[in-house]
């Protein structure tokens, strides 16, 4: 039984990496249906899984398999011409090859549950049909749209198109029985066959360029994926390179295969891989570990000697160990990173498959480019990142490659083009998906979101076209007219943004309607152990992971703008919105902050945010532990690290925080105006009132009534700032519309701000102008608040209420 | 010779003996939080250390002082006196941290002072009082010796998230 399950073992192993080339290589078939090195590939997957199977008793699996082979003998011996009407029954089977060996890997017999009979039936009928009408060669057919690939294309004479035109140099080929030769034997009919074919070619090529064009022309128009024809050199029939295989399913834990995927090498003649069960390497990571934080504390320890001994001899021998401890744990931190590494060419590649397949279901030409599939990063993120990778690419499938019909109308080529590409950036991998299609268009995506509901009007008129691209990561935006089986049911892109949020990874949207979409995706190499900026507030550190840092400034408290009660800086051309870490954290403001602070800017997916924090303490590299049970999933804390000092310090969960931030008022900036003698009621304060329209001065009156504060009236900007100079009233806030006679609100609030005296004095701009660049240009002007008309009484009394202090 | 394997036999068989009746008897920790006696069985004990500094973690009740590290592990830390509303003391010699462990759920709860290791037979332990029954109590039963009645918590209960 033990040398069975060992079998066993080794045999899905094996058979899951055949698999995983063999989707690539039967992508690639469809569009060079010639290719013969290609077709034994292929052929041999299915025979050597068909052996194997039937050596376990597999009958199921055996028995596909064995009807596959016979169809890809076929087709191999060019009695089968690859149509993708071939490929339409070839592929689900290959599919439900790999259900069965999902099936024996889960519960070890292949039995239960998948009903091959179908899909046999219509093996079965191509091998046959094939049969029957090779000598009659009806060339006729010529189905250009991939619609007639329908249902029931298994016996269609359809598949036969193309055909006649080629003088099949093996047709003359005894049927040999494959399934009983041994390896070597199979090895030699394939290269005895591949030398035929070739010497057939070069004798047939020059009469047959006429009518054989043709029939290559129907086969690749129909196929609507990548056509390389030229990539793949016809070359010996070595075995295909062994892939690393597929990482073991999270689904099935029990049961998966004892051999874990490590970075494998092209075939060499001696074995230079082991595998070795991932369970081991996640316990030499969490080894490695404890490990960093046995040298962090080393190093500070060290410090301290350092400084009580000063100048003794033994501490340059102290150092010297310590140095090279903490080298060597460096060292060796990346090298078991490095072997947990998985190339991300093993989530590519089952794209080619799913453009291919998507693109017949949407009726669109797309070519799909790969690059930088050798690019290596942790296996925890290849597993995670597979599923928004797939969201995204459908997403471009669906929405932004347009149909060949519109492409033409637009002036492109009728093939759409997806590039995946993915690179190093310093500690990070970006992945890139680009898309030739119709692009992203913000009005439209706003106009969108505020029918759903997403984003209110006023929301909208803020955003830039950067914001607005990031609404389609929104739960329950669409853009899709209709809903298809592909996309559009509005949860996809979703699912991008939280698990890129998950891996602490940043998204960027770049578009320009009708040329293309580019969406990057940055991400960190690997989780356990991360690079960390540390920050204090009060007596308290936490740290930021530095892969959602971007950027930090340090700012005077008077560089802070309120707009809507919202703290805000312009950094540069961008407004970026502020939350004060200690609000976030409930930190106890003992002492306040002295004449400058520091804004950590975070990114993350889409979106930005500023934190307020107290101070920089430095960059750290820390390991990330959770929480435990008792604690598990608090709000904003991602874990907790040890650090040197053998305290514990927070991990922020930037994700958690940016939405956390959405419901925290500020409590920085509270503004008092320093008066004279003390207020003890509202009648004690007097708002001035200034607006050239006396309607507006009158309802902005009646509103503030209610709170019972004195009013002053003036009639346009020059009127106010004489009244505020003469000092005939007290001022502690004003009321301020911007369009006025004579001088308009914002020079006015340029000009009350130049008297240090009105530094802190409230003044709440209230007008119809909504715009962002004007609320920006309130805000640079020194407006303290900005109230777009029309506003409800209580509104207005609110925040009136609050800048005046009178809560 | 086979008379000492007899003996040798019967002497295990005594040994075995003695553990079946220990079965009975509950080992127990008994800890003084404010004025009033607990106990825990002692194998729900991993280990009793003494106050090390804490990191508060934001947002969480206040009997949830934070997280300490216990050798290279991030371990909450509850405060027993706060969770049963006695009086917080000044910090005493006393004070320990006792480590409780049920499965993969573990944490540190802060008590007054330890008071003694005891041995109390299964039969002299009463289900909890009445009106206490319920799935939220937090007292597994009430141990009877001489002079005292001891108030045994249930750990798991204690190692449940209570916000």
């Amino acid at each position: 039984m033990d040398e069975f399950q060992e079998i066993l073992q080794d045999f899905l192993v094996e058979a899951f990496e055949l698999i995983e080339q063999l989707d690539q290589d039967l992508v690639e078939l469809e569009s060079n249906p010639d290719d013969l090195d290609l077709l034994n590939r292929i052929f041999r997957v299915a025979h050597t899984i068909k052996g194997s199977s039937s050596f376990l008793n597999f009958d199921v699996l055996t028995e596909l398999t064995h009807h596959m082979e016979d169809v890809l003998n076929k087709a191999r011996k060019e009695e089968l011409k690859v149509t993708p009407e071939v490929m339409d029954v070839v592929l689900p089977s290959i599919d439900m090859m790999k259900g069965l060996l999902a099936q024996i890997r889960d519960t070890g017999t292949d039995q239960n549950g998948i009903v091959i009979g179908d899909i046999v039936v219509k093996l079965d009928a191509i091998s046959k049909g094939e049969d029957a009408t090779t000598a009659e060669a009806p060339s006729t057919q010529e189905s250009s749209t991939p619609n007639e690939a329908s249902s029931g294309s298994s016996e269609k004479p359809a598949e036969n198109e193309g055909d006649g035109t080629y003088v099949n140099p093996l047709a003359d080929e005894p049927e040999l029985d494959y399934a009983n030769m041994s390896e070597d034997e199979v090895e030699a009919e394939i290269n005895r066959l591949i030398k035929k074919k070739a010497d057939a070619i070069k004798a047939q090529k020059s009469g047959d360029d006429s009518e054989g064009g043709s029939a290559d022309d129907v086969s690749l128009n129909v196929s609507a994926t990548e056509s390389h024809p030229e990539e793949k050199a016809p070359a010996p029939a070595a075995p295909p390179p062994p892939k690393a295989p597929e990482p073991p399913k999270p689904t099935a834990p029990a049961a998966k295969p004892a051999g874990a995927p490590a970075a494998a090498p092209k075939p060499a003649a001696v074995e230079q891989t082991i595998r070795v069960d991932v369970k081991r390497l996640d316990h030499l990571m969490n080894l490695i570990g404890e490990l960093v934080l046995g040298k962090n504390r080393l190093m500070k320890i060290n410090d301290d000697v350092e400084e009580r001994y000063e100048g003794e001899e033994f501490l340059e021998e102290l150092n010297q160990v310590v140095s090279m401890i903490s080298l060597v744990t460096t060292d060796l931190q990346i090298a078991v990173m490095k072997t947990r590494m998985l190339p991300i060419g093993k989530v590519f590649n089952k794209f080619p498959r799913m453009i291919r397949d998507l693109s017949r279901e949407l009726n669109k030409k797309i070519d799909l480019k790969i690059e930088g599939e050798e690019t290596e990063l942790d296996k925890s993120i290849v597993e995670e990142i597979g599923d928004p990778l797939v969201h995204i690419i459908r997403n471009s499938c669906d929405h932004g490659i347009e149909t060949p019909q519109e492409r033409e109308a637009k002036g492109k080529v009728p093939m759409g083009t997806i590039n995946l590409k993915a690179y190093n950036e310093g500690n990070h991998i970006v992945v890139q998906i680009t898309d030739d299609g119709k692009g992203l268009d913000a009005p439209a995506l706003k106009a969108k979101s505020i029918e759903k509901g997403v984003i209110t009007q006023k929301e909208a008129d803020q955003m830039s076209d950067k914001e607005a691209f990031g609404l389609i990561f929104r739960p329950g935006f669409s853009t899709a007219a209709k809903v298809t089986n592909v996309s559009g049911r509005g949860v996809g892109m979703d699912v991008v943004k939280t698990n890129i949020e998950k891996l602490n990874g940043i998204i960027d949207i770049e578009s320009e309607v009708n040329v293309e979409t580019t969406m990057k995706l940055k991400i960190p190499l690997t989780l356990a152990i991360i690079q960390a900026l540390l920050v204090g507030v009060q007596e308290e550190y936490y740290a930021i992971p530095l892969a959602s840092v971007l950027e930090t400034v340090r700012i005077t408290p008077d560089e802070i703008y309120t707009v809507e009660n919202r703290q805000v800086l312009r950094l540069r051309d961008e407004v970026l919105s502020l939350v004060h870490i200690a609000d976030i954290f409930d930190v106890e403001r003992v002492f306040e902050n002295h004449d400058h602070t520091y804004v950590v800017v975070l990114g993350l997916a889409e979106s930005k945010i500023g934190v307020i924090v107290d101070s920089l303490v430095g960059q750290e590299e820390i390991v990330i532990k959770n929480l435990g049970e008792y604690l598990k999933g608090m709000d904003g804390i991602a874990g907790a690290t040890i650090r040197g000092d053998g305290g514990v310090t927070l991990i922020v969960d930037v994700a958690a925080i940016m939405h956390m931030a959405k419901d925290i008022k500020s409590q920085a900036v509270a503004v008092e105006s320093s008066s004279s003698k003390p207020k003890n009621g509202p009648e004690d304060y007097t708002v001035m009132v200034v607006d050239d329209s006396k309607t507006d001065r009158k309802i902005m009156k009646s509103a503030l009534k209610p709170l019972g504060v004195n009013i002053v009236e003036a009639t346009d900007g020059v009127d106010a700032l004489t009244k505020l100079k003469s000092n005939e009233y007290e001022v502690d806030g004003m009321m301020v519309d911007i369009e006025m006679p004579r001088m308009d609100g914002y020079t006015l609030a340029a000009e009350i701000r130049k008297y240090n005296k009105y530094k802190d004095l409230p003044l709440m701009a209230v007008t119809s102008r909504n715009s962002k660049s004007d609320r920006m240009r309130g805000v640079e002007a020194g407006m303290s608040e900005y109230i777009t008309k029309p506003y409800s009484a209580e509104y207005i009394a609110n925040v009136v209420r609050r800048n005046l202090g009178l809560e | 010779m086979s008379g000492k394997l007899q003996e040798v036999v019967n002497n295990q068989q005594q040994q075995q003996e003695v553990v079946d009746n220990s079965d009975e008897i509950l080992q127990l920790v008994g800890f003084v939080v404010g004025e009033e006696e607990f106990a825990i069985p002692i194998l729900t004990i991993q280990e009793i250390i003494k106050p090390i500094e804490h990191t508060r973690v934001p947002r969480t009740p206040s009997h949830v002082l934070g997280v300490f590290n216990l050798r290279g592990s991030v371990i909450p830390l509850i405060d027993l006196r706060i969770k049963f509303g006695v009086p917080v003391t000044n910090k005493s010699e006393d004070m320990r941290y006792i480590v409780l462990k049920d499965g993969d759920d573990i944490a540190g709860f802060v008590i007054d002072r330890l008071n003694q290791a005891m041995r109390i037979n299964k039969n002299q332990i009463d289900p909890a009082p009445e009106a206490t029954i319920g799935d939220k109590s937090l007292i597994e039963g009430v141990g009877k010796q001489e002079d005292k009645i001891i108030t045994i918590l249930k750990v798991s209960k204690l190692l449940e998230r209570d916000f």
